[in-house]
């Protein structure tokens, strides 16, 4: 591997990274106010690639100039998966409350299989690859050193850390945020401070929901395949990458998503068997060293 | 001559314990051959699966529901089992061709293949279980997820076995003119179940339930919790090798390959636990069979099945969040009662020698830049009641947590006789004499009142788990012999009678009462009280101070008391240590005490040397 090589893989493991940090992102958010693990949340990326790509292969975007199509694409899929996370959290899951988190991890797990199997029926069991060329050419914009860089890199890396800085800004510096916090540390003091809790997880989850669906169209733009099995993979290793920086931390969500898509891709070259195994490998050897993820704080249980 | 009798009826019991053994075996046997005979080749199929389903959620309901443990990689172990058993039959009957006309031979070589299998699945989890124990919740479950997709990986690209094709055409050798394979999959399926069942039934067995609850507490009473978790998830694995095994030698399989072990395999198997109820052997049953047979007869109506599948799931957690069955078993024999009236002295009185039995030399603990304990130093000999009193914050429990192991002191050191404690695990300490209570009462509280108390006696079992599981006269005579004497110390408490209560439903003066049952239960040298009347009221304070006062009097118990109600410390200690920020200030008799004026200080605050200057108002 010479130094082309090596920076060309850079780019291409950065560009992943930047997807599984924003899957990442929106688990560690959920997480962060819950404590779930929700299953579904690799489903909604699926869902989010599908609506995105009906949008746009549907005639009202023809014509429109190709940042208010992008927009248009983005804004509906994220638009319509807040709708569904909502949904599924007042259905599934807020009825489960004051019930053990494994059972809402088995609710969860139902709804995911729900939204695959369902998506199988309503949006057919083949891959679809007729994605239109505007939205998944990859355009090269410069060259850094002989690697090409394209804009698409750019849109998920930018997309990303916006997404990002959006998020902490609204968890660290508003009251919706502080009111997320509360509910994080203690969901029946944040009742009885007044905090509308329902309203709070509601809105939680249709941001993480969205954060989704976002990652879901630019996994349909990197890799131009959709079927409704797709989000299931990265939706574990998103997971393993929130888990890896440290569960309910935002920046560390990130952090593990760029250090996961780096770690697959270097490896992917040399030894592409051995790809899917790398993800599980960097993350038991973290927990191993840190138990509590690269940038997490363990608490201190009171004797 | 009642030896002989006794040796005679113990012979008998066996003969007709593993002669029902023998019932069932054949029982199995006549089932399977009238369901060859009789169902159709597909009911019969799905009959096995169910069966090897059953082993699997058994399996993990022993690390997931019995022990607490959380693991998203019990596909990984079935994939180890299913992979060393298939590759070795395999060989051997490509290498000896003697194996296919002796049905004798090749029901041996099956068994052996099966334990094989669930044999290198069991190393696998040993490997999985000692590092990644150590994690917790949500941690741990990604990290067996993680190993799950490691092993499966690692046989897609192990050439050996296959590669990502998988091993074809594996010889069913379960098959033979006078079994079927089915015979072999309810063997182990009852076999899985029986060997859960007595263990987690037995007092060593206690240990599971008890990681569960509260390791802390579990290993305060003396149990290695880091064992247990391993040993669940050991015996977890095995099984989940022989389900493998048994998948894998199916007639109507006979493939398998690394996508056959995919995560969703390891998720189907939690779904069958949570479903059927954490901690529920007849849920677990129940769960594997409704779940497994449910989307094959669901068949006709095609594509939708999964789809209702997953519905039902949902629905079903929403209306029965804590399973088909919760925590409930299927028993069939009624216990036989062991009436309260004739029950031994619990404790046997004892006469202290005086001689120094606890001593802490120049103990210090620093959080950080905090010093919750500065050079504490104390001498309790064998036989004294002192009493450790100190303002809220200044270190009385730091010392018990010293002392229990829970904490490693940063400089000093801790003896009990002149055994060195410093350094060493809270569950050995506890076995050496040291037991404990605890300020926010830590009962494991799914548990009931007497389990509570036998969890104390899981390393004074006496005898190791395979006679559990074969139920051994010695070790059900010694389970009656713990049963009465964890009886006779709860009536000491007046608890007896709510034996089968659940902890957490006590009264709150119960429960800490309860706490102490389970201290005693260690019988040990010397017994650590954490405020042990607070939140009771008038009445109880007295009778608890009353029985505290007994166990040192009449028993020679040796006892450190943390207590804030000083009337309980002056009324029943000789001997009394006052703390503040984490040193001892005062030291002596309770008159000593009450009059010295650190000590009044330290509760009082310091009386003002000046008093403040009347305001000075100004005219306006």
């Amino acid at each position: 591997m010479d130094v082309t090589q090596g920076l060309q893989l850079l780019v291409l493991g950065i560009a992943l990274g930047g997807i599984y940090a924003l899957i990442a992102l929106g688990y560690s958010m959920v997480y962060g106010v819950l404590r779930l693990i929700n299953f579904a949340h690799g489903d909604l990326i699926m869902v989010g690639a599908f609506l995105g790509y009906f949008v746009a292969k549907s005639p009202m975007v023809e014509g429109l100039p190709l940042p208010m199509r992008f927009g248009l694409v983005f804004a509906s899929a994220m638009l319509g998966c807040a709708v569904l996370g909502v949904l599924i959290e007042r259905c599934a899951y807020r009825p489960l409350r004051q019930q053990p988190r494994l059972t809402v991890l088995i609710t969860a797990i139902g709804v995911s299989l729900f939204l695959e199997y369902g998506g199988q029926i309503v949006f057919g069991a083949t891959p679809r690859q007729d994605l239109p060329l505007w939205l998944t050419e990859q355009n090269p914009l410069m060259r850094l050193f002989t690697v090409q860089i394209t804009d698409k890199h750019l849109l998920v890396l930018g997309g990303t850390f916006t997404l990002l800085a959006l998020m902490r800004f609204l968890v660290l510096n508003t009251l919706f945020g502080k009111a997320m916090r509360a509910i994080a540390q203690d969901m029946t003091a944040a009742y009885l401070v007044g905090i509308n809790v329902n309203r709070v997880i509601a809105l939680t989850f249709a941001l993480g929901s969205s954060l989704a669906a976002a990652s879901g169209v630019m996994l349909a733009m990197s890799y131009p395949k959709i079927d409704p099995l797709m989000g299931l993979m990265p939706g574990v290793k998103a997971f393993v990458a929130a888990v890896l920086g440290g569960i309910g931390d935002l920046p560390g969500a990130v952090l593990g998503g760029f250090v996961l898509g780096l770690a697959e891709t270097f490896v992917g070259y040399f030894a592409s068997g051995l790809r899917d195994a790398v993800a599980f490998t960097v993350l038991i050897l973290i927990l191993l060293l840190k138990p509590t993820g690269l940038l997490g704080k363990g608490m201190v249980e009171k004797v | 001559m009642t030896t002989v009798r006794s040796a005679f009826a113990t012979v008998l019991l066996l003969a007709l314990r593993y002669s029902l053994l023998a019932a069932v075996f054949a029982l199995l046997w006549l089932l399977d051959r009238a369901f060859a005979a009789r169902l159709d080749p597909y009911a019969f199929y799905l009959l096995r699966l169910i069966g090897i389903n059953l082993i699997l959620a058994v399996s993990l309901n022993l690390i997931m529901g019995f022990t607490g443990q959380f693991s998203l990689g019990h596909a990984g172990f079935m994939a180890v089992g299913a992979y060393a058993a298939a590759a070795t039959s395999q060989w051997l009957v490509a290498h000896s061709p003697a194996l296919a006309n002796s049905p004798v031979l090749q029901s041996l070589v099956f068994l052996g293949v099966t334990v094989l299998g669930g044999l290198a699945a069991a190393l696998a989890g040993l490997i999985v279980g000692l590092p990644t124990l150590r994690l917790r919740g949500d941690y741990l479950a990604i990290a067996t997820l993680g190993f799950g997709e490691i092993i499966r990986v690692t046989f897609v690209n192990l050439e050996v076995v296959g590669g990502a094709r998988g091993l074809t055409d594996i010889p069913p050798l379960g098959v033979t003119p006078v079994t079927s394979h089915f015979w072999w999959v309810a063997l182990w399926a009852a076999i899985t179940l029986w060997v859960v069942y007595r263990i987690v039934r037995c007092t060593r067995g206690i240990a599971f339930q008890a990681v569960r609850e509260d390791e802390l507490a579990a290993e305060c009473v003396g149990i290695n919790t880091t064992y247990y978790k391993v040993l669940a998830f050991v015996l977890g694995a095995f099984f989940a090798g022989v389900a493998g095994a048994l998948f894998a030698h199916d007639p109507d399989q006979r493939y398998i390959n690394p996508d056959t072990f995919k995560f969703m395999k390891s998720i189907e198997a939690v779904v069958m636990v949570i479903v059927g109820g954490l901690g529920s052997l007849t849920g677990s049953v129940m769960a594997a069979s409704v779940l497994t047979a449910l989307p094959e007869t669901l068949r006709s109506i095609g594509e939708y099945r999964m789809v209702l599948y997953a519905l039902l799931l949902i629905v079903l957690m929403l209306t029965r969040p804590a399973g088909l069955l919760g925590g409930w078993e299927l028993s069939w024999r009624r216990r036989e009662e062991i009436s309260p009236d004739d029950l031994e002295q619990p404790l046997q009185p004892h006469r202290p020698t005086g001689e120094t039995l606890l001593c802490l030399r120049d103990c210090t603990m620093q959080f950080g830049g905090l010093v919750a304990v500065r050079d504490f130093r104390l001498a309790l000999r064998e036989g004294e009641l002192v009493g450790l009193i100190g303002p809220n914050g200044a270190g009385k429990t730091t010392v018990f947590n010293l002392i229990t192991g829970i904490y490693t002191p940063t400089a000093g050191e801790i003896l009990l006789d002149s055994r060195r404690l410093d350094g060493q695990p809270p569950h050995l300490i506890a076995r050496w004499g040291v037991a404990r209570t605890f300020q926010n009462i830590r009962l494991f509280k799914e548990l009931s009142v007497l389990d509570n108390v036998r969890a104390a006696f899981v390393h004074q079992a006496g005898y190791p788990f395979w006679a559990a599981v074969l139920a051994l006269p010695h070790q059900q005579k010694r389970e009656r012999e713990i049963e009465r004497k964890c009886l006779a110390l709860l009536k000491l408490f007046g608890l007896h009678e709510r034996r089968h209560e659940k902890a957490k439903n006590l009264p709150y003066g119960d429960q800490r009462r309860l706490e102490i049952v389970r201290a005693l239960a260690l019988a040990p040298k010397v017994l650590l009280l954490d405020e042990p009347t607070a939140g009771m009221n008038p009445a109880e304070t007295q009778a608890v101070m009353h029985l505290i006062k007994r166990l040192n009097d009449e028993w020679g118990l040796t006892i450190l008391l943390i207590e804030h109600d000083m009337k309980v410390v002056m009324g029943i200690c000789r001997r009394v240590v006052v703390m503040d920020f984490g040193e001892i200030i005062a030291e002596g008799s309770p008159e000593q005490i009450r009059t010295d004026p650190k000590v009044i200080a330290a509760y009082l605050g310091e009386p003002m040397e000046q008093p403040t200057p009347p305001l000075d108002v100004q005219p306006m």
